[in-house]
């Protein structure tokens, strides 16, 4: 199979591409879903192709197959290449990319416990396990709808260039993803979907204890539908939890700092940032603010040493101390701004052009404990987890409404509240932090960008932080 | 292997491992996609692939597959996974059975071009025009991005169904800016080059972003809007998917308990017609071998149907209405294909002239739900939105965002206007044909700092 990609790239500069790169990728994803107790269905996906990228007078084309013969990846090139130089008469902005090493390597995820040695039936037999534990009578609350879905895949890649980078990769991940439908009669229902996936095998699974973790949610569900009042409105001291805070990160760093976005290649579906290339050294938000996206965290669900561009990987600082550091980069942005990638292409499937993405962006720890934090507030608001949220396409108003949320009174947490809506700019959001716990938590998320969608495995996370003075809205 | 020695094999595998029900449908697809930015094109995709889809059931266990590696080694190591695991499963509530045939299909009209996928120098051209008459419009920069596919599709059942059809779709989105932040949107979206306008798409968003410049901070309240096609497009796709028995099922729909119930106001009626003669998402039959129908799900406001495959149809004791998609890890589910509105008799002016004062919002992103079964969501409001003040297009606003319920926007659907337009963009999955529509009292948010 190697031999192919090989080919692809002495075939590339036979015509006379002036780059061209080959990535052989397989993902075998496997599905078992439960459904209101029942086994629902299991489903196999496997996606074995390759998928070619070919720079020609600084016009990109990228083709991709499923057909692995000698001669449709042939005709495969000349496609690639008889687009990008037939279309170059419409690109007014040659693309360049930047200089990075070469590199002849490979890496590895080995999980302990490969999932595909454990049988069908253990993994149907754990969620009827998390399904035993939400019975009425033990959670406390009725749970009309319950869907569970325990994944692993396995993914594969070869990518050469013609600059003589060589990389293999391989990368086992496992996620369970459940939506719980919570009613108590009077009081209306509840909905919670929560992901939690690793680049691990199934120890990582041993190690979440979904009955508990699923059972302890639907309790939590139950609470908020007994006791939750109504939100105060106004002006407040707020502390968001670690999965607020991660989706934050996500939503109004991460994504604001992809460099294509900023550039405007991603403005007609993605959309655009509030930020320019000249941003570099603006402050957004106050000292406490400190936020990287490292894909190179041990277990994360969006770990890769190297990019998809064959440039590798390590923490990016994009906010450092309320101030923007840098940006995410492939080698076409880094070259149009004048730096080097930081490996952050990513292409989910053979079918997929790499992309800017992020991989695991999160908020770096402070210096509170958990009680310091709350302790200094005499009333405010705690909101651990949301369920709706938005952000606008240049990524500066946004909205997240609470979902487990709670009066804090005397730097006490007390009586749960029901969907506390915080809509607010992305610069008042980081400029109002005055407090970071130091403790940081992740959850699994799949990332959406690019058309074909690719829908990118992240975690996001971060401490729990304390902001000043913010107003909490809704109509 | 051809698609048909493929839909061969795994049906005569399926039916060794001792299957009751065996389907496969393979789809070939040849697909362009240019993306253009900031005047410029940034980028040619070309898809080549040959992809069968498996479902397979025992007595009330089900399971399914999708095969991006065409090879019989790689089909026949699928159904010997597939076949394992579905011995060990324990069994499901509903021993529901693939419909039996022979059926015979119709073949829907108007719905394949010769011409397309067409080669890089039809479809550059194609990105020009519509960059240009952008610009004309008023824009200073364009992006966007068109996709040209040719699909082929065939389709054998242990049940004595076997289909083949074929369909090309051309699907263009035209982002205008003037300023950051006054931009438009237009959209193309037609099965045959005769019906494709990147001129107007073109236009369209050009116009939205000249007429968008220098937008003030709107203001939170309660407002009589008009909201255009690609907004409701994205809506009413969330109110087709609602209809689905299995959504219905799993909790995330808002039309739990609702059916034969007046769910939306009495102008509006929701059709799903797969038969509709060039329409992007007709199909002559579902993924489970049955024919498609006219489907209406919603009429003059009342909910008439669900959207069933053969599993809910069973469960839900219901007839088969040619729903039957595969939907990825949940496997075959009923989901809607070619959607239309009910075109109303206004004009979009007459519509501005009945608002009187309020809103004009023409497109949206990122739509969430904070309950799916009471329809509490809120929706960003995205390219040029306006105020409307007494009766005509005021000066326009930004930062604004929907923060509503579907069920009460239905309900408060007042009036719709004739001139449709089919709407298929990055968020808008399934196609829709749909104009611009008057809802009362539409709950608008913004920033509190």
């Amino acid at each position: 199979m190697e031999d192919l990609a090989e080919n692809v790239i002495r075939r590339g500069l036979d015509l006379g591409a002036d780059y061209v790169e080959a990535r052989i990728q397989s993902d075998v994803e496997n599905t078992y879903t439960l459904k209101n107790g029942i086994p629902d269905t299991f489903q196999l996906s496997k996606a074995v192709g390759i998928g070619v990228r070919i720079l020609v007078n600084g016009a990109l084309g990228f083709a991709s197959t499923d057909k692995l013969t000698k001669v449709d990846v042939e005709d495969l090139v000349k496609l690639a290449y008889n687009m990008a130089r037939s279309a170059s008469r419409l690109v007014k902005n040659p693309v360049k990319l930047s200089t990075d090493k070469t590199v002849q390597t490979s890496w590895e995820v080995k999980a302990a416990s490969s999932p595909e040695d454990i049988s069908p039936e253990e993994k149907f037999d754990l969620l009827l396990e998390v399904e035993h534990m939400l019975d009425p009578q033990k959670v406390g609350v009725d749970l009309p709808s319950r869907y569970m879905t325990l994944s692993h895949d396995r993914q594969e890649k070869f990518y050469v260039n013609s600059e003589g980078t060589r990389i293999h990769g391989r990368v086992p991940r496992i996620s369970l993803w459940y939506f719980l439908t919570a009613s108590k009669p009077g009081k209306g229902t509840l909905q919670r979907w929560t992901h939690v996936g690793e680049s691990r095998g199934w120890e990582a699974v041993q190690e979440w204890d979904p009955p508990k973790l699923v059972s302890d949610e639907a309790k939590t569900l139950g609470k908020i539908l007994e006791e939750g009042s109504a939100p105060p409105k106004g002006e407040t001291d707020l502390i968001l939890g670690s999965e607020v805070v991660g989706i934050i990160c996500h939503e109004s760093c991460g994504h604001p700092q992809e460099a294509d976005r900023i550039l405007g290649r991603e403005a007609a579906q993605a959309g655009e940032s509030y930020l320019k290339p000249e941003m570099i050294g603006t402050r957004i938000g106050s000292d406490h603010v400190t936020i990287v996206d490292d894909p190179t965290l041990p277990r994360s669900f969006g770990y890769y040493l190297y990019d998809d561009e064959g440039v590798s990987t390590g923490e990016r600082v994009l906010i450092e101390k309320g101030v923007i550091r840098s940006f995410l980069h492939n080698r076409e942005t880094a070259a149009e701004i004048g730096v080097k990638s930081n490996g952050a292409a990513r292409a989910v499937a053979y079918s997929r052009e790499p992309i800017i993405r992020m991989a695991n962006t999160y908020m770096k720890p402070g210096n509170y404990t958990r009680e310091e934090l709350f302790d200094e507030l005499k009333s405010g608001v705690y909101i651990k987890t949301f369920m709706e949220w938005n952000i606008d396409d240049r990524r500066y108003n946004q909205r997240y409404v609470g979902l487990e949320a709670y009066l804090i009174q005397n730097g006490e947490v007390t009586r749960p509240i029901r969907n506390p809506v915080l809509e607010v700019t992305t610069h008042s959001l980081y400029s109002s932090v005055d407090a970071v716990s130091k403790t940081v938590d992740f959850q699994a998320a799949t990332c959406g960008k690019g058309d074909p969608q690719q829908g990118a495995p992240v975690w996001t996370g971060g401490p729990e932080i304390r902001l000043r003075r913010l107003r909490l809205g809704g109509l | 292997m051809n698609s048909n020695e493929i839909a061969a094999l795994i049906v005569s595998q399926g039916e060794k491992a001792g299957a009751s029900d065996v389907c496969a449908i393979v789809v070939e697809e040849n697909k362009r996609m240019l993306r253009f930015s900031n005047n410029s094109i940034t980028v040619l995709q070309a898809w080549n692939t040959i992809t069968p889809t498996i479902y397979m059931s025992m007595g009330p266990r089900r399971t399914g597959c999708t095969i991006e590696d065409p090879t019989p080694e790689a089909i026949t190591s699928a159904m010997e996974t597939l076949t394992k695991t579905i011995r060990l499963m324990k069994p499901g509530d509903v021993d529901s059975r693939l419909p039996q045939g022979p059926f015979t299909y119709s073949t829907i009209q108007n719905n394949y071009d010769p011409r397309v996928p067409s080669s890089t120098d039809e479809l550059t051209d194609a990105v020009a025009a519509s960059i240009n008459s952008a610009l004309d419009a008023g824009a200073k920069r364009v992006s966007g991005v068109l996709a040209a596919t040719e699909w082929n599709r065939m389709l054998r059942t242990s049940t004595g169904n076997e289909g083949r059809e074929k369909g090309t779709l051309l699907e263009l989105t035209v982002r205008a800016f003037v300023e950051d932040d006054s931009s438009g949107q237009g959209v193309s979206c037609s099965t045959t080059f005769q019906d494709f306008n990147p001129e107007i798409a073109g236009r369209e968003a050009g116009t939205i972003a000249k007429m968008a410049i220098a937008p003030k901070e709107g203001k939170e309240g309660v407002y009589r809007a008009v909201l255009g096609p690609s907004i409701m497009a994205n809506l009413l796709n969330t109110t087709a998917l609602s209809a689905s028995a299995y959504a219905v099922e799993i909790g995330m729909s808002y039309f739990p308990d609702k059916l034969g119930q007046r769910v939306a106001s009495d102008t509006f009626t929701l059709i799903d017609d797969q038969q509709f003669p060039g329409g992007p998402g007709s199909h002559a039959f579902d993924d489970e071998g049955f024919p498609t129908k006219p489907t209406t799900i919603i009429q003059d406001g009342q909910l008439r149907t669900l959207l069933h495959s053969s599993y809910t149809a069973k469960k839900f004791d219901a007839d088969l209405t040619g729903h039957g998609y595969y939907g990825g890890d949940s496997g075959i589910v009923p989901v809607p294909s070619n959607l239309m509105v009910e075109p109303g008799n206004y004009s979009k002016e007459e519509l501005f002239e009945e608002v009187r004062n309020g809103i004009y919002v023409t497109n949206n992103w990122y739509t969430r739900f904070q309950n799916y079964q009471t329809g509490d969501f809120s929706t960003i409001c995205r390219d040029g939105i306006f105020t409307i003040s007494n009766g005509e297009l005021a000066g326009p606003v930004k930062g604004l965002r929907m923060s509503d319920n579907m069920l009460r926007i239905l309900q408060s659907i007042m009036a719709i206007s004739k001139d449709r337009l089919w709407v298929k963009w990055w968020e808008v999955d399934i196609p829709i044909l749909l104009s611009h529509f008057y809802v009362d009292n539409v709950r608008i948010t913004r920033s509190t700092k």
